[in-house]
């Protein structure tokens, strides 16, 4: 426990392996996130506004029954991806603002440092999916017949959008026009995800076709390329 | 001089040929099969040019020769350019066959997503002030929007019953007239030969402005 909790020590007592060294980003990021929680506060005000809004403008009985499954996970998928869109490249902008990149860069091995970040990113995407799912569900009235598969969905869904998104904002940080240069970036990349996260959660909603996890499977590919495909690739963008 | 005359030369003749000597094939409305030997070209172009650049992005990653950078940012733009003209050319022909110039088909959503992944790459571009970090976070933008797209193929609805004619204007399968396949040959021809010439140009202008900003900083 004391080891994880200080890198330093960590790297002095043993030679440091890179999951540890991850570990150590990915605590050493909770912490200063618990003193702040701005990226927490951000996606989360952002998150529950936009369902506020959705609620409030179509509520749980406008659009006819047989249609909800469909309708129901586009628009949760959307305020999902869009909310996560709008703090995730905290992770690595807070670096570059206060001056830390270098040292971080000294202290840990690039593919540590992107796995770090992947675990912080999942934390807070876990955060907000664990507030917004759930309210959604209980303000839309979704009825879900297979609850398995649509959780599965959900988590999946989830990891795919950290995993999609993490190299994305280590390049974005060291550019201008951040925020909306973010969403431009990501979206082309997470859009398969997407596609299948809402074709996932219709079918989980429906309760047909459900046999072998057709959907759940493809986002865990998705999320295997992209993580194999960034843990290659972030060196070079980390070392520039 | 002497290639790209004769390369003019071959396209007007193209362009008469698709006209005048190919006919109209049977089963679509009047002379709109005619769009095959320019629309299916154009789209050849854009996914060669977005694998051209794509590959000189790798070489760039491994060599950092610059030279691969200017190919990948050529190769991009132009992409992009051709990419724009396939959308254009296959939205006319969308709503003469099928009534309207969008409804989301297989092809028409491929397409959209490789415009995006074009327009973000030049964003990207534009964004970092840093020469050297702008060609690596480029190529590596270009390498992850490759992994992606896979994926489409995969899940984009109903692919495999897509309203893109597929089977009478196959050149690979029989249903094609021999005349029409010899001028969608030729087309396809001139258009890669559009295609390098435009490219090398391209390259050489980056080169050009290369060598000048280089010199300002000497």
């Amino acid at each position: 426990m004391h080891q994880t909790k200080n890198a330093r020590q960590t790297t002095q007592t043993k030679p440091s392996t890179y999951l540890n060294e991850a570990v150590a980003i990915w605590l050493r990021d909770l912490r200063s996130e618990f003193r702040t929680r701005y990226a927490l506060n951000a996606i989360l005000m952002f998150a529950v506004t936009t369902l506020i809004a959705v609620s409030f403008s179509i509520g749980s009985f406008r659009i006819e029954e047989a249609e909800r499954p469909f309708l129901y996970a586009v628009l949760l998928w959307i305020i999902l991806t869009f909310s996560a869109l709008s703090g995730l490249a905290r992770s690595f902008v807070k670096e570059e603002e206060a001056g830390t990149m270098d040292i971080l860069k000294l202290s840990a091995r690039p593919q540590a440092v992107f796995l770090g970040k992947l675990l912080f990113n999942l934390t807070l995407l876990g955060a907000m999916e664990l507030i917004i799912v759930p309210s959604f569900i209980l303000l839309m009235a979704y009825q879900i017949n297979f609850p398995g598969f649509f959780i599965a969905m959900v988590v999946s869904g989830g990891l795919g959008l950290a995993a999609g998104t993490t190299i994305i904002a280590a390049m974005i940080a060291r550019a201008s026009a951040r925020g909306a240069l973010f969403s431009a970036l990501s979206i082309p990349l997470l859009l398969p995800l997407m596609i299948t996260a809402i074709k996932g959660c219709e079918r989980a909603a429906v309760g047909i076709g459900t046999a072998g996890w057709p959907e759940v499977k493809m986002a865990v590919a998705y999320v295997i390329v992209m993580v194999i495909m960034s843990l290659f690739l972030f060196p070079l963008v980390w070392e520039e | 001089m002497i290639v790209r005359s004769l390369l003019t030369i071959w396209m007007a003749v193209i362009i008469i040929a698709a006209f005048l000597y190919a006919e109209a094939a049977h089963g679509f409305p009047g002379e709109t099969s005619r769009i095959l030997f320019f629309h299916v070209p154009q789209a050849w172009i854009a996914t060669l040019a977005f694998l051209i650049s794509m590959i000189a992005s790798v070489l760039y990653l491994a060599k950092r020769n610059v030279k691969a950078d200017y190919i990948a940012q050529s190769a991009a733009e132009l992409g992009f350019l051709f990419c724009v003209l396939a959308t254009v050319t296959g939205s006319i022909f969308a709503k003469a066959t099928w009534g309207s110039f969008w409804n989301w088909d297989p092809r028409q959503t491929s397409i959209v997503i490789l415009l995006m992944i074009y327009g973000a790459y030049f964003a990207l571009r534009s964004a970092v002030p840093d020469l050297e970090r702008k060609r690596v976070f480029a190529g590596v933008y270009s390498i992850l929007a490759f992994a992606a797209v896979p994926f489409l193929v995969f899940v984009v609805p109903r692919i495999t019953s897509s309203l893109h004619p597929e089977n009478t204007m196959n050149p690979a399968s029989p249903g094609m007239d021999p005349k029409t396949l010899k001028v969608f040959l030729g087309s396809l021809f001139a258009y890669t030969g559009l295609f390098v010439w435009m490219l090398r140009l391209k390259i050489r202008i980056l080169n050009i402005e290369g060598l000048r900003v280089r010199d300002l900083f000497r």
